[in-house]
């Protein structure tokens, strides 16, 4: 930790003081505003938790211990952290390829590259279900949802390492390569190392992703945890049932996010070093150009064009479209509206979390911030169950299945991606800053709006495009709390894919993809990057 | 000092883009010398020194290393197969490794819980500090660290980016001079790159100043000091006072007197000239009576081991002032008339009439991109 400050302030440390522990911003206290608004956003967070206790104490721990206490448990979670373990693998060594070849060598179009790699992440996994489902019939059971989950999932991991890369300094490479080190050993000592940060948060949240994830294996007939507590729920409504074996996944996503708090906690030192000032000499990769082209198209070819091709083959399959013209524009109007409210406010509701975390890396901030986290392994109908319980039980029914329960669960569900998104940012928006501004005599609100905001800049639109691209193929908590008669794009598609309607369940993938391309490439282009005017010389 | 080789340039270019940064570049350092190549920020000299790392490739010309050729037209030896060490501005220490693990990192596995990474800490006089990790060191053990990681792993050439930019001013003296003891101990070749004057005067043997991406001239510190090629250059290597004259032969007449040439590698034809010398050599009489020169003083800054006075000479045609360095505190004289003469041999160069030098000035490279120096070979 001390590595980090050093980064921030090296003058701060001098001979004679070798420890750094005269380093000024470690008695630094903490605002109550951030802490308390930030705590408030937490409990929020952590409320559907606290719903699954409630409920294990209303049919008592016994029967909830008999519910996980039988064989199935054990299928159930072989396949669950069998599952997660290989995509979150597949995905880190996916996604820390393409970072490198994109960030540190010539390869050819890499701004597009860098686009189109990012794009598959937008693509919902109904939707890519849905293609290769109905592509072949070979693909079934874990290799299915294994294929699938990566494709949706490596460029997160992608796009954390390549802003660790753009970031870090290639002074380091350098350096190992004046040592006699080759560019493969370069890579492992020196480039793997300084992404570890990186590489493990991102596999943290692909893995909390995966763990939730319902839509794509309910269609390959892959039983993990989510599936069968949507079973319970749905076949036999059984509530305690579906709440039990949500515990099981509970435990699994505590058991990671402390892993994190642990491996972060030393990973810190890796930020140290300052950015890159020139212009980095790319590797050349010669003879590799082709085999590495040639892998990144077949990668774009699984991820987007089986998806995209087979939407628009079965768009023309049954001859003419069969286009709902009407209902189509509703639910696309519905989903845009929801997911966008909900990606604004999750956004803003990052903003002071993101700050504490990154300016007050004391254990309890970073475990309210974790805490954060838990929600992303749980599953949508769960965040909406907790929903409906709250409401019948102190609210008399109120809002439950209007508009905004629907904006609410979703703030809830993805609130973590957006605090991945404005965290990034927070970073480059050191007190120091802020404090110039004070000594420039503006007030507290001034040096917000004119300071600390410009610079939260390109997180909160990052922020914005996580949340906006997770919630418009958002399921489970939909189905169960949008107000009757309407429909977003996700459950309408849902819907006619359940009833084998591909051709007209093809046009609303086709609406689904199309929204989401604009934040994708947002994402793409400013994804944990500087304000452009702090880069521009 | 045997076993060092010598580092050998010829005809180096390179451009980033449509801007040429090297253009020609000619640089021989002697084997086991320390060399600093001086030059302002964009004069291409750190582009230089990445070439001769190695992560930089050349667009033309050769690097060699002894008899090894690194980079020509053919060639192009990988930075990790040159055996050159290369210090940063910052070091670039790995922050996850401790001191011990940075110095071993170039080694085999085996070697690195050996006596050599000890023998170097106590080589570069942090014996007892292995354990440390770089964030707790200070600027200039950084440095220091560096330096040991570069010689472990046997490299015979050392290239240092502007290594004592980033520490303070009381330290640097004594880093300096620890780097050149550890360096010559190691018998490595040094390739200091600085925009620091006094640094490169007072650590180098040798000093090479680049200028537009080509070596304006090479020698030792008190040569380039006293005998710099043109009075850019004179300027540049530190304070000088730059008028006209006339040469007779033996002297040359100045409107400050008739001052002694100083013998220098060109010979001047007699005729008109621009005539340099150094504020240490303008002696200084207080009071307006007696010989010497009249001057009003404009302005006399003590800076604690003399005083530097800038005065304008009460002349006909003279506009620009005079720097004078003395010792004392004199910074009382600001405001009044003093009496000056000039002392020792002075500098000339064959001066050229006002067109004729603006359009020498715009041959220089710097100021014209179109025409590469070394296409006239």
């Amino acid at each position: 930790m001390a590595a980090v400050r050093t980064a921030l302030a090296p003058e701060a440390i001098v001979e004679g003081d070798p420890s750094g522990r005269n380093a000024p911003s470690r008695r630094r206290r903490t605002p109550w505003l951030l802490l308390v608004t930030s705590s408030v956003i937490a409990a929020l967070l952590v409320s559907p938790v606290v719903f699954l206790v409630i409920q294990a104490q209303e049919v008592g721990f016994r029967t909830v211990w008999d519910l996980i206490w039988q064989p199935l448990t054990a299928t159930l979670l072989w396949n669950t952290v069998s599952l997660t373990c290989t995509v979150t693998v597949l995905c880190a060594v996916i996604g820390t390829l393409t970072a490198w070849c994109v960030e540190r060598t010539d390869l050819p179009g890499r701004r597009i590259w860098a686009v189109l790699l990012v794009v598959p992440f937008a693509i919902p996994d109904l939707v890519v279900s849905f293609g290769w489902e109905t592509l072949t019939t070979a693909l079934h059971g874990f290799f299915g949802a294994v294929l699938i989950m990566t494709l949706t999932l490596y460029p997160l991991v992608y796009l954390f390492v390549a802003a660790s890369l753009r970031s870090s300094d290639p002074g380091m490479e350098e350096a190992a390569r004046s040592l006699g080190l080759g560019r493969v050993r370069t890579f492992v000592r020196v480039t793997l190392v300084q992404s570890r940060g990186a590489i493990l948060g991102a596999c943290v949240v692909v893995a909390l992703l995966v763990l939730a994830e319902y839509g794509a294996f309910e269609d390959l007939g892959f039983q993990t945890f989510t599936s069968q507590i949507f079973a319970e729920f749905n076949v036999s409504f059984n509530v305690p049932g579906a709440c039990a074996l949500t515990f099981v996944l509970l435990l699994l996503a505590v058991a990671l996010l402390a892993g994190d708090v642990m491996v972060q906690g030393k990973g810190a030192v890796l930020r140290a070093g300052r950015l890159a000032q020139r212009e980095v000499p790319r590797q050349h990769l010669g003879r590799a150009t082709a085999p590495v082209l040639t892998a990144l198209v077949l990668l774009a070819a699984l991820a987007l064009g089986v998806p995209i091709g087979m939407s628009i083959y079965w768009m023309f399959e049954g001859g003419t479209p069969a286009f709902a013209g009407g209902s189509i524009v509703a639910a696309a109007v519905h989903t845009v509206l929801y997911s966008g409210i909900a990606a604004a406010l999750a956004t803003l509701m990052a903003v002071p979390v993101a700050l504490l975390a990154v300016r007050y890396r004391r254990l309890g901030v970073r475990l309210l911030e974790r805490s954060t986290f838990l929600v992303l392994s749980l599953p949508g109908l769960v965040v909406a169950l907790s929903f409906s319980f709250y409401s019948e039980h102190y609210l008399h029914g109120f809002a439950y299945q209007t508009s905004p329960t629907v904006v609410l669960a979703y703030v809830m569900l993805f609130f973590p991606l957006a605090l991945v998104g404005v965290r990034a940012s927070a970073a480059f928006a050191p007190p120091s800053l802020e404090q110039a501004a004070g000594s420039l005599g503006k007030g507290r609100l001034t040096v917000f709006t004119r300071v600390t905001l410009p610079l939260l800049a390109p997180g909160l639109a990052t922020g914005f495009c996580l949340v906006f691209l997770a919630a418009v193929t958002e399921l489970t908590a939909t189905l169960i709390l949008i107000p009757t008669g309407a429909q977003t794009l996700a459950t309408q598609f849902w819907a006619y894919e359940e009833n084998l309607s591909y051709g007209q369940a093809a046009p609303y993938a086709l609406v689904m993809i199309a929204i989401v391309l604009g934040p994708a490439y947002v994402l793409a282009r400013h994804f944990q990057r500087l304000p452009r005017r702090a880069t521009g010389s | 000092m045997t076993s060092s080789p010598e580092v050998v340039i010829e005809d180096l270019h390179k451009g980033f883009g449509d801007q040429p940064v090297l253009r020609g570049l000619q640089l021989v350092v002697p084997a086991g010398s320390f060399t600093a190549v001086l030059g302002t920020s964009g004069s291409g000299k750190t582009t230089l020194l990445r070439i001769i790392a190695g992560y930089e490739r050349p667009d033309r010309g050769s690097v060699a290393v002894g008899a090894t050729v690194l980079d020509n037209h053919r060639v192009h030896v990988r930075p990790e197969r040159r055996h050159i060490g290369y210090v940063s501005q910052e070091g670039t220490l790995f922050p996850h490794l401790s001191v011990a693990q940075n110095i071993g990192f170039g080694l085999p596995r085996r070697q690195r819980r050996g006596s050599q990474v000890a023998d170097l800490l106590d080589a570069v006089g942090l014996a007892g500090l292995g354990e440390r990790y770089p964030h707790q060191l200070s600027g200039g053990q950084q440095q220091r660290v560096a330096l040991a990681r570069s010689l472990a792993v046997g490299s015979e050439v050392v290239l240092l980016d502007e290594p004592f930019n980033t520490l303070d001013a009381n330290l640097r003296s004594s880093v300096r001079s620890d780097v050149h003891d550890i360096l010559r101990q190691a018998g490595a070749t040094g390739i200091l790159v600085t925009h620091d004057q006094d640094e490169a005067l007072s650590m180098a043997d040798l000093i090479a100043v680049i200028r537009g991406g080509t070596i304006a001239q090479v020698a030792a510190p008190g040569e380039i000091y006293d005998n710099p090629v043109d009075a850019d250059l004179a300027r540049f290597v530190g304070d000088a006072n730059v008028t006209t004259g006339t040469t007779t032969g033996q002297a040359v007449e100045t409107a400050f007197g008739l001052l002694a040439l100083r013998e220098g590698p060109l010979l001047v034809p007699c005729g008109p000239v621009t005539v340099m010398f150094r504020p240490e050599q303008v002696q200084l009489e207080q009071g307006a009576h007696g010989p010497g020169v009249l001057a009003r003083v404009l302005s006399a800054e003590f800076h604690g081991s003399g005083t530097v006075i800038s005065m304008e000479p009460q002349l006909r045609g003279i506009r620009s002032p005079i720097v004078a360095r003395v010792l004392g505190n004199l910074s009382f004289l600001t405001g009044s008339t003093v009496r000056f003469s000039v002392n020792g041999p002075v500098c000339v160069w064959p001066s050229t009439p006002p067109d004729q030098d603006a359009q020498r000035s715009s041959e220089r490279p710097p100021r014209d991109r179109g025409q590469p120096v070394g296409d006239e070979r």
